[in-house]
């Protein structure tokens, strides 16, 4: 199946905020940032040209606590639309985490990330094997993949089409 | 082995005979839903309509309540964009999906959603209840289950279902008792200054004790509340008789409140002494630098709010009441006090509290969220706020350049007094 991503690695520190460091509330309250263009302020907070800088598929590499203080899912839809394929955090804050399955931005759970993996890394990732290949140092991680109920929602894309899918399978 | 209060509730809910930490259980939803009308979050009309669905898991479940904006104005007067309209829209939306009259309400019946929960008796001790905003664990407070399942919200509407990883507990046992003047509020800020913004993620934060013994349990909500902020799935307490008396004279609907065993395990366990806890201040921009007072003192404020979920409660406007009492506020400073609900306001009302608060120069506000999150009464340009509400990131309650920072209500009502960040203990 799929769940496979290749890309360039962006490290980032501890201790995200949703608001404070993935996209800028104020912005958000204010109606200058919609659902719609939420890729275009992603962590500019940290780096005002990530958005520019991110190529399709590329990971993020993240500390502690990735994703902290509220639960506003704009943070996870930010990333993924920015065109992040996959982020690889040593702990997630537990709404992020959530979120994360739920829109469909696929994360994984690595203690010592950072320790493994230099920015602009070319990573190989499988979510269903629980690998993770740093082609630039010739590594392979394992990491135990997510329940399959959890890689289901990731598949389907978000967790509403993974209802519509066990709806037609009168499983619901 | 003995099980945890929240390995009790989860155990229940997903009809099983016991669950264990890491464990994943899918629960069917038995609580009132509540979907905020006016807030950010998932639009339901426009998703249910994208996604094909015509119905909801249980339409009688289903409460619309407009809390986050409630009347505020909008920045701007688009009419087809503003909060009334976003209200109307969600309204016609529930009444279309079978939603009955009487769970559709308006401004008047409301106040901020995790008020409401505990004011309704729709978050009971025992159960697992749900809520699209982060606060949801407030309800932690009376014993309840309350997870935020921000993104999962329409999906669960629609199905009734849902997941959830049963977390691990630290217990904080806090001895002793507190000295007057110091909250519930200084206590979880203290015990973040002691465990850092990542001090418990993804686990349960039990508190106990003979401090939360006799903590009220307006003290206990606020904890809760808050303890998204060392990275926890959720805070809880225990429930006691007056959780219990507080539920049976609100609600008919049968409730099993669940306490954990004496020989729970848990994964840590840290004693505090509340006799040494001072009043506690965070210092902006980050939400985890913690300070007693004693080195905040003296710092001028031209803002002061109590109100969010994380404060408005009875206990709270009643303290804000006693420090103020014959004196003034500040000329300096604009203070908002924003009772959480209706029924607080009311009560506040015929106790004299709001009295009291308006001889001496307060704003009371329509019930709601109020200043937190930066529509009513925003921060301009280099203002300083004190505020008992939820956080302090640049841009969350209002202007990015201006400065909030967190304390008790206590606190908060002495600075407003002075003018500066004043330890309210000299009030009391």
């Amino acid at each position: 199946m799929a769940l496979k991503f290749k890309g360039k690695a962006w490290i980032f520190g501890d201790n995200l905020d949703v608001d404070k460091d993935i996209i800028p509330f104020r912005k958000m309250n204010l109606g200058l940032i919609t659902f719609d263009n939420l890729g275009d302020w992603c962590m500019t907070n940290v780096d005002p040209d990530f958005p520019r800088k991110v190529k399709k598929g590329d990971i993020m590499v993240v500390g502690k606590n990735m994703g902290c203080g509220h639960s506003h899912q704009q943070a996870n839809k930010a990333i993924k639309q920015c065109g992040i394929s996959c982020v690889i955090a040593e702990s997630f804050d537990r709404n992020f985490f959530r979120n994360s399955i739920d829109i469909g931005l696929p994360i994984i759970e690595y203690p010592d990330i950072r320790k493994m993996v230099k920015e602009g890394d070319h990573l190989e990732l499988d979510l269903h094997r629980g690998q993770i290949k740093n082609i630039s140092t010739a590594k392979t991680l394992n990491f135990t993949p997510l329940p399959d109920f959890l890689l289901d929602i990731l598949e389907a894309g978000d967790v509403e089409s993974h209802v519509n899918k066990l709806i037609a399978e009168g499983k619901v | 082995m003995g099980k945890t209060i929240v390995e009790k509730i989860l155990a229940k809910a997903s009809g099983k005979k016991e669950v264990s930490p890491g464990e994943y259980v899918e629960v069917r939803i038995k609580t009132y839903i509540q979907v905020s009308s006016d807030g950010g979050g998932t639009p339901m009309p426009e998703t249910f309509v994208k996604f094909g669905w015509d119905k909801l898991w249980d339409p009688s479940k289903v409460v619309i309540v407009p809390d986050h904006c409630g009347s505020y104005t909008p920045l701007s007067y688009d009419a087809t964009n503003n909060n009334r309209e976003n209200h109307r829209r969600n309204s016609e939306w529930a009444r279309n999906m079978g939603v009955p009259e009487e769970n559709i309400l308006d401004l008047g019946r409301v106040g901020n959603c995790h008020h409401m929960g505990i004011e309704e008796g729709w978050a009971l001790p025992g159960s697992v209840y749900v809520h699209a905003d982060t606060h949801s664990m407030t309800v932690g407070g009376v014993g309840c289950f309350g997870p935020c399942v921000t993104a999962s919200m329409a999906a669960l509407l629609r199905t009734g279902l849902t997941w959830f990883r049963v977390p691990e507990s630290i217990k904080f046992n806090i001895t002793g008792k507190l000295q007057d003047g110091v909250m519930g509020r200084d206590v979880y800020e203290y015990i973040l200054g002691q465990i850092g913004p990542a001090g418990a993620i993804y686990q349960v934060m039990e508190y106990t004790g003979p401090v939360m013994d006799e903590m009220s349990m307006d003290g206990r909500l606020s904890m809760c509340c808050l303890s998204i902020f060392t990275g926890a799935k959720l805070g809880i307490v225990n429930p006691d008789q007056k959780i219990i008396d507080w539920f049976k004279a609100r609600t008919n609907v049968p409730f099993e409140p669940q306490v954990s065993d004496l020989d729970a395990r848990y994964i840590k366990t840290y004693n505090y002494d509340g006799a040494k806890i001072e009043p506690q201040v965070v210092v902006p921009p980050l939400r985890h630098t913690v300070q007693n007072i004693s080195a905040v003192e003296g710092i001028k404020v031209t803002n002061a709010f109590i109100g969010s979920c994380a404060s408005g409660r009875d206990e709270d406007m009643r303290i804000a009441a006693r420090i103020l009492k014959g004196h003034k506020v500040h000329p300096g400073v604009m203070f908002n006090i924003t009772p959480g609900s209706s029924a607080a306001m009311m009560r506040s009302a015929q106790e004299g509290v709001i009295a009291t608060l308006l001889e001496a120069g307060c704003f009371i506000c329509a019930p709601g969220c109020g200043m937190c999150p930066g529509y009513y009464t925003p921060l301009t340009k280099n203002e300083v706020c004190i505020t008992s509400s939820t956080t302090n990131y640049p841009g969350r309650m209002g202007d990015e350049t201006a400065q909030v920072y967190l304390g008790s209500p206590a606190t908060v009502a002495a600075s407003a007094l002075e003018g500066k960040i004043t330890d309210p203990r000299k009030y009391l």
